[in-house]
């Protein structure tokens, strides 16, 4: 073969290569000098009592000084979140967001559509594997299982177990914190409900769970409201079931008014990722990544774990020690969380499937 | 018997009145006495303390404030000249116009915020996103576009009562031009009807989440929906403030009214 | 001297800015709406998403949102013009009237959660109201089957908002009755009844109609309050396009923004309904 064509053919090998190499962490100070450099952070769908990331961006703030954290609405879901990136394609303002939270299921989709830019953290490798992207373009941030949080003023006789949920004492009482053909945390509790009904993960369980509450409403213990922190105070849905961090900070919230409980139902327990990811029309990429770098730092990881949520390095950081003991205290027992079911993409999507397109044909009262 | 008539007109307004009364005030109550439940088994206002003692809520209840006055006169500025033209001389116009003042109702915030952003974002041709003054523009008028149905309807309303026609012709007879029939002889005669309009369009801007919190400017609606995400009292107490406090400002708009060149009713 | 002769553009001046703002503020996003109808989730042109809208569980919704916007449009029209007509020709004090006006701009708007916890604590079954009438008078309204969390109690709730926008919008109208009708009409013998029959309705008739449509419109796209009040149980259009919009699952805006056309079609098809009475209805009027 002729030199030049090896050189062009090494050169061309070497200029593929470089391009799909994803951008290993860059040293610490140089992102951070960049970051500052372009000033601001902008973020979307963070509230503050979620996983407690009101704590962990003044702790972002407090850490990379002299860079400013814009946060768009925190009301937004993950479909939301994909919407702002696709919406804002061509716009530098501070209208377009950095970084997303987002579901599970969206980091793929994110993906295909090319919505995402691909960035390793500097502890990429103790993330586990089944919860990021191997090419490093969505990565699992935190976990926490389905719990039910009931008002103690109300309901005499907490309930242990999803079964326990069908007993005649819970009627008009029980809820879910969403629309289970919408909210991904109303749709897992369908799910959990199936796999505690033996259903097998994936569709399967999904159609259990739709059973397990159409006979929840016939019997009449099912609550069609939304069940928030108000209603649950008000009384009008006393027993709802959410995510165990969320559960958690809305009875911190309480103060003791009313009295309530977190209950890790002991017959199935479902675990849910969420995943982190940077927007491929990020205007401020340097700091995306920086503010990366922080979630996925131990204190950053802790930050979550104050929240109530399950950072995705828990089983890392928990070798190594460097879990607070008081911090543990305050979780549900560990016990429980050994039993976590993390359900794959796949039974994810099948699961939603059946549950979003026939909830109302199962269980719908259909409203008259 | 004409007095027998009166008193029973009268008293049946008295009824009609003190039913609609209950029905609108009973629920408010309701909130009301959640709201004081904060404590176990005391009323106190630990709710609203906690909701005033954030520093923003003079912050973005002004800028919400005045984002309304500016959306109310701008909408004004563009329906009243259209809805006179109309009724007076194009009224082959008026379905169309009709029913492009019903869509805002129909297309969800979110999608009219996204949209926005797709056309006057940093690389088009109106590049509103990139400065405050122009995502405050960008706010103003789409509250203006979120409001135009009420908007519309109360004026449109307001101009089908008077005599237009007669009107115009007798002020243009009198040497009036179009801009002085307009601002002294119509807009007077529909102050009742705009006035409608404005309260609207400030109860819709005060209120309004979605498009301010995409568009991330600080209005109170974001505020608001900050503060009482997931708590169980405050989201209460937050409806009972915003509520007295639109009141306030719409008895404050009407009263200034009472100042407008007035008409002869007749 | 200057209303004749610029007829031509001097007609469409004054509406000019207004078509020029509904065009770049409104009909241009909606335009990006339509066309995201028909878009596949990869950017494909389909007309799948319009083919979905056939299905049983969107068609139901649709017919389910049509029932209860007409019924709160209804309602709200027919006791908002009852109150409306008792606060401005019932000789109450003028004071009340300016109250009613204001407190009905700021009810107007009192939508989603806050009115339908506002709703829920007072009818609900720990409601303000349930508990009053079981303790004091002894009726349990949840056992004789009443439900806040139907399709009527949905209908109440709305009524909250709906009845103060017709207030405020046929206030003007009836302002506009004018004395000297009822006056000359009970000279001629005229009972109330017969005015209201022969004069007041037909002349307000045009802008009831109007009212009823813009009642009709806003309830159609209200959403906030439906899903916070019935949550899961109840299938309207705007939950099941913020379900494929806002989703936290896999979600397809393609279908969202098909049922976002849907809703503009049937909005459109009522206007044109409305304005085919109307017409009729003001024919004598001019």
């Amino acid at each position: 073969m002729k030199l030049s064509a090896v050189l062009a053919a090494t050169a061309s090998v070497v200029a593929i290569l470089t391009s799909i190499a994803p951008s290993y962490a860059d040293s610490l100070d140089d992102l951070y000098a960049a970051a500052k450099k372009e000033g601001q952070l902008t973020t979307i769908a963070l509230p503050h009592d979620w996983c407690g990331y009101g704590a962990v961006i003044d702790g972002f703030k407090k850490k990379y000084p002299g860079i400013t954290v814009n946060e768009l609405n925190p009301d937004a879901g993950s479909g939301d979140e994909i919407q702002a990136i696709i919406a804002n394609k061509g716009n530098t303002g501070p209208q377009a967001p950095d970084v997303i939270d987002v579901g599970l299921s969206f980091g793929p989709s994110a993906k295909d559509q090319k919505l995402i830019q691909p960035y390793k953290v500097a502890t990429w490798d103790s993330i586990p594997d089944t919860a990021k992207d191997a090419d490093g373009y969505w990565y699992g941030d935190y976990y926490g299982v389905m719990a039910f949080l009931v008002n103690d003023d109300l309901v005499k006789n907490p309930p242990k177990t999803w079964a326990d949920l069908q007993k005649p004492e819970y009627a008009n009482q029980v809820a879910l914190s969403g629309d289970p053909r919408v909210s991904n945390q109303a749709i897992q509790s369908v799910y959990a409900a199936g796999l505690a009904s033996g259903g097998k993960p994936g569709e399967d369980a999904g159609t259990k769970g739709l059973d397990f509450f159409s006979k929840l409403n016939k019997a009449g213990n099912f609550v069609p409201v939304i069940g928030k922190s108000a209603p649950l105070a008000q009384g009008t849905t006393p027993i709802v079931t959410n995510w165990d961090y969320n559960a958690l900070a809305w009875r911190d919230g309480f103060a003791g008014n009313p009295k309530a409980e977190v209950i890790v139902p002991s017959d199935a327990v479902v675990a849910g990722v969420y995943v982190q990811a940077i927007s491929a029309f990020a205007p401020h990429p340097n700091a995306a990544k920086l503010w990366m770098e922080y979630l996925y730092s131990d204190e950053g990881q802790i930050g979550w774990l104050a929240g109530y949520c399950h950072p995705i390095r828990f089983n890392d950081l928990a070798k190594n020690g460097k879990v607070p003991a008081d911090l543990l205290a305050k979780l549900p027992p560990a016990d429980l969380y050994a039993k976590a079911v993390f359900p794959t993409l796949d039974e994810q999507k099948a699961a939603s499937d059946v549950i979003t397109k026939q909830w109302d044909s199962v269980v719908g009262a259909n409203v008259q | 018997m004409k007095r027998g008539k009166f008193w029973s007109g009268k008293f049946w307004s008295w009824v009609v009145f003190v039913v609609g009364a209950l029905y609108f005030i009973v629920p408010l109550l309701a909130t009301i006495q959640f709201s004081l439940s904060i404590r176990r088994g005391t009323w106190s206002l630990d709710a609203y303390a906690n909701v005033f003692q954030q520093p923003q809520f003079q912050q973005t209840f002004t800028y919400s404030l005045i984002i309304a006055v500016a959306a109310i006169i701008v909408g004004l500025l563009l329906v009243v000249p259209a809805a006179y033209f109309v009724r007076l001389r194009a009224p082959q116009l008026r379905p169309l116009i009709e029913f492009v003042t019903l869509l805002p109702l129909i297309i969800p915030p979110i999608i009219l915020v996204f949209g926005y952003i797709r056309l006057y974002s940093s690389s088009s041709i109106l590049p509103l996103t990139n400065t405050d003054i122009g995502t405050n523009i960008l706010l103003t008028l789409a509250y203006v576009a979120l409001a135009l149905p009420y908007m519309y309807r109360a004026v449109d309303t307001g101009l089908r009562t008077i005599d237009v026609q007669t009107l115009t012709e007798a002020a243009d007879i009198l040497g009036a031009n179009t801009l002085t029939i307009l601002l002294r002889v119509i807009f007077p005669n529909i102050i009742v009807a705009a006035l409608s309009g404005a309260f609207l369009t400030l109860a819709i801007v005060i209120g309004e989440f979605t498009i301010a919190s995409l568009l991330n400017r600080p209005a109170f609606g974001v505020y608001m929906q900050n503060i009482g995400a997931n708590r169980a009292y405050e989201p209460a107490a937050l409806a009972v403030i915003s509520f007295i406090i639109t009141w306030a400002a719409m008895g404050m708009i009407q009263l200034l009214a009472r100042f407008a060149p007035k008409t002869a009713r007749t | 001297m200057s209303l004749f002769a610029g007829l031509r553009w001097g007609d469409y001046l004054g509406v000019a800015p207004f078509l020029l703002f509904a065009v770049l503020f409104l009909i241009v996003p909606t335009l990006f709406l339509i066309v995201g109808a028909f878009q596949a989730p990869d950017g494909s042109f389909t007309l799948q998403n319009i083919i979905d809208l056939g299905t049983p569980q969107i068609l139901s919704s649709f017919w389910i949102s049509i029932r209860v916007s007409a019924a709160s449009a209804i309602a709200g029209a027919v006791l908002g013009l009852i109150l409306a007509l008792a606060v401005i020709r019932g000789a109450l004090p003028e004071a009340i009237r300016s109250a009613v006006m204001t407190f009905s701009g700021v009810a107007s708007n009192f939508a989603g959660i806050p009115l339908a916890f506002a709703f829920i604590a007072t009818l609900g079954r720990l409601g303000l109201v349930t508990v009053l009438l079981r303790t004091l008078v002894g009726f349990d309204m949840y056992r004789s089957g009443f439900n806040l969390l139907s399709f009527w109690g949905l209908t109440v709730t709305y009524c909250y908002f709906q009845i103060p926008l017709m207030i405020l919008i046929i206030a003007p109208a009836i302002d506009g009755l004018k004395k000297e009708w009822s006056e000359a009409a009970q000279t001629l013998g005229a009972s109330t009844f017969q005015f209201w029959r022969y004069i007041g309705l037909p002349v307000l008739w045009p802008n009831l109609l109007g009212t009823l449509s813009l009642l009709f419109a806003n309830a159609f796209g209200a959403i906030a309050t439906a899903y916070a009040l019935t949550g899961s149980s109840l299938n309207i259009v705007p939950i099941l396009l913020y379900a494929q919009i806002r989703g936290d699952v896999l979600n397809n805006p393609g279908l969202g923004a098909a049922l976002a056309l849907g809703m503009i079609v049937i909005t459109a098809v009522a206007n044109i309904l409305y304005l085919v009475i109307r017409t009729r209805a003001e024919r004598w009027l001019k």
